[in-house]
């Protein structure tokens, strides 16, 4: 019996590990980037390809994980979509010519990377520590 | 080095590329260079008539499809890129690699950008990706709007584009715009020519004629829901040894409405196509007058990550002609599903049930005749990346 409860609690913990990782997007930006909020209905143009630029003009180069748990709350928080209409959304603006695909990455690690050092770059992470050298961007509904 | 010679050297390995891009699509270092490619391969059986040109009746694998795509930034507001194409459908299209589209997007801000070259056409809402496999739950999309072996002169325009988005504040949405003028071709393996052929008009060039159009599209505030409207206005002439073929700019109007949202996703649309045509076959003038008014109802459920399902309705009757007989109608059942394996990989199955034979039907491939209704299974394997 006890096993059990023990075995209960451990996936209890796990779920709520999870959830917590699930929750702990952390939207981040070149240090160039002039704002330091940004609406979700922006963040949904600029990320699913109808917007190029931020609010005050400066343009905006969006990025982001090639998939995992992050990526996909992301998504579903701030743009609405799941991960196979995103995909099938920009697939639609590759294959008829009218966009390019944002950069995707495999690890947060290079996502940080290269946001830090390209001009206008906007993405997402589970979390940023104070050596990396990108900004971190607050979110409106 | 310098940009200007960095700029120089990545356009030059771009045109270089192009050049010598045949079939191998393998990811490449091209430091700024995109690329992106599909491939499909699909299989038709039909319980009767051959549909598309191909053996349908027998079971037909007959049905290839595949893209490559490359582009480069060159600024934050110059984008160009090429798409070359090849697809084999029954007797439509061939091994010849086409260019699908080839242009250069200079995009002021936002509001306003301006495209050109060689052009997919926005009309309705599908007609610039009727050929991305890929983006779709569907093997056919409903034939009366998106008629699969018509699509050479509908796909693409050599011409310029102008299009924008308008913000109209928080409680109003976006509405967004195209504008377009160029020159369509029929492609000499288009349905339209082995049709004309059949006619006994053996066109040994292709034909083509002007089109200009527009889309209107809003979305609205509540999340998902965009409705709009396109309209297409199109010339077609072209001389065969022995005849021609001349079709004043004809008006084609198109009205939408989509919504999207999570798992969910409904769509409609209702589209007019009508033509004058008029065929000269050695001395003999025959007038040929067809007026296409077709719309559609969709609608799909994503199960799980890999899995989405959905049905269709297609009517098109042709109104200048008997709508009762079959050869003036066709309405098309259609349940659909879609397997992703991986991002990049696919399989889709579909079944259709076809009543009236106005659409997808050639004599040539139905010498024994038509019957008016048809049930047909399609399946399909896809990759993309």
């Amino acid at each position: 019996m006890s096993k059990i409860c023990c075995l209960v609690l451990l996936l209890g913990s796990l779920a709520s590990w999870s959830e917590a990782t699930a929750q702990d997007v952390v939207l981040v930006a070149n240090r160039g980037v002039q704002i330091s909020e940004i609406t979700d209905a922006d963040l949904r143009a600029i990320f699913m390809g109808t917007r190029t630029r931020f609010t005050d003009g400066s343009h905006a180069v969006p990025v982001t994980l090639k998939g995992g748990p992050v990526h996909e709350v992301f998504l579903r928080n701030h743009l609405g979509e799941g991960p196979e209409e995103f995909r099938a959304q920009w697939r639609k603006v590759v294959f008829t010519g009218q966009g390019a695909m944002p950069r995707a990455f495999d690890s947060e690690a290079a996502l940080i990377e290269y946001v830090s050092a390209t001009r206008g770059a906007v993405g997402y992470v589970s979390r940023i520590s104070s050596q990396d050298m990108v900004k971190s961007l607050a979110t409106v509904k | 080095m310098s940009r200007r010679l960095q700029l120089c050297l990545r356009r030059m390995r771009l045109v270089l590329l192009v050049c010598t891009c045949t079939g191998s699509i393998y990811a490449q270092d091209l430091s700024g260079i995109v690329v992106h490619g599909f491939v499909s391969q699909g299989f038709l059986f039909s319980s009767s008539n051959n549909y598309l040109s191909m053996k349908s009746s027998d079971g037909s694998p007959q049905w290839t499809d595949g893209a490559v795509n490359l582009s480069d930034s060159l600024t934050d507001n110059l984008r160009i890129g090429i798409q070359l194409h090849m697809y084999q459908l029954g007797e439509f299209g061939g091994s010849n690699v086409m260019v699908d589209w080839a242009s250069g997007d200079y995009r002021v801000n936002d509001h306003f950008g301006i495209r050109a070259g060689k052009v997919k056409t926005i009309w309705g809402l599908f007609n610039d990706s009727q050929d991305v496999d890929a983006v779709f739950l569907w093997i056919l999309l409903p034939q009366g709007s998106y008629s699969i072996d018509h699509k050479s002169f509908y796909l693409s325009h050599i011409g310029g584009d102008v299009y924008g988005d308008l913000y109209l504040g928080r409680r109003a949405g976006k509405l967004g715009y195209a504008g377009y003028a160029g020159q369509a071709t029929v492609d000499l393996n288009d349905g339209y020519i082995k049709a004309f052929a059949e006619s006994g008009l053996v066109f040994t060039s292709s034909l083509g004629g002007k089109t200009y159009g527009g889309d209107l599209q809003w979305e609205t505030p509540l999340s998902g829901l965009s409705m709009g409207s396109s309209a297409n206005m199109q010339a077609l002439d072209g001389t065969a040894p022995t005849g021609s073929i001349h079709i004043p700019f004809a008006f084609a109007p198109s009205t939408y409405a989509r919504f999207s949202r999570g798992r969910v996703y409904i769509a409609a649309e209702y589209d007019r196509i009508p033509f004058h045509a008029t065929l000269t076959i050695g001395s003999a003038v025959f007038p040929l007058v067809v007026d296409g008014r077709s719309w559609f109802l969709m609608g799909s459920y994503r199960l799980g990550h890999n899995i989405q399902v959905g049905s269709y309705y297609s009517h098109y009757i042709n109104k200048s002609g008997v709508t009762t007989l079959p050869a003036n109608y066709s309405k098309d059942w259609v349940v659909s599903g879609r397997y992703d394996f991986n991002p990049y990989f696919y399989a889709k199955l579909e079944g259709h049930f076809l009543r009236g034979t106005a659409l997808g039907y050639y004599t040539s491939t139905n010498l024994n005749g038509l019957t008016p209704n048809t049930n047909m299974l399609a399946a399909k394997i896809g990759f993309s990346f």
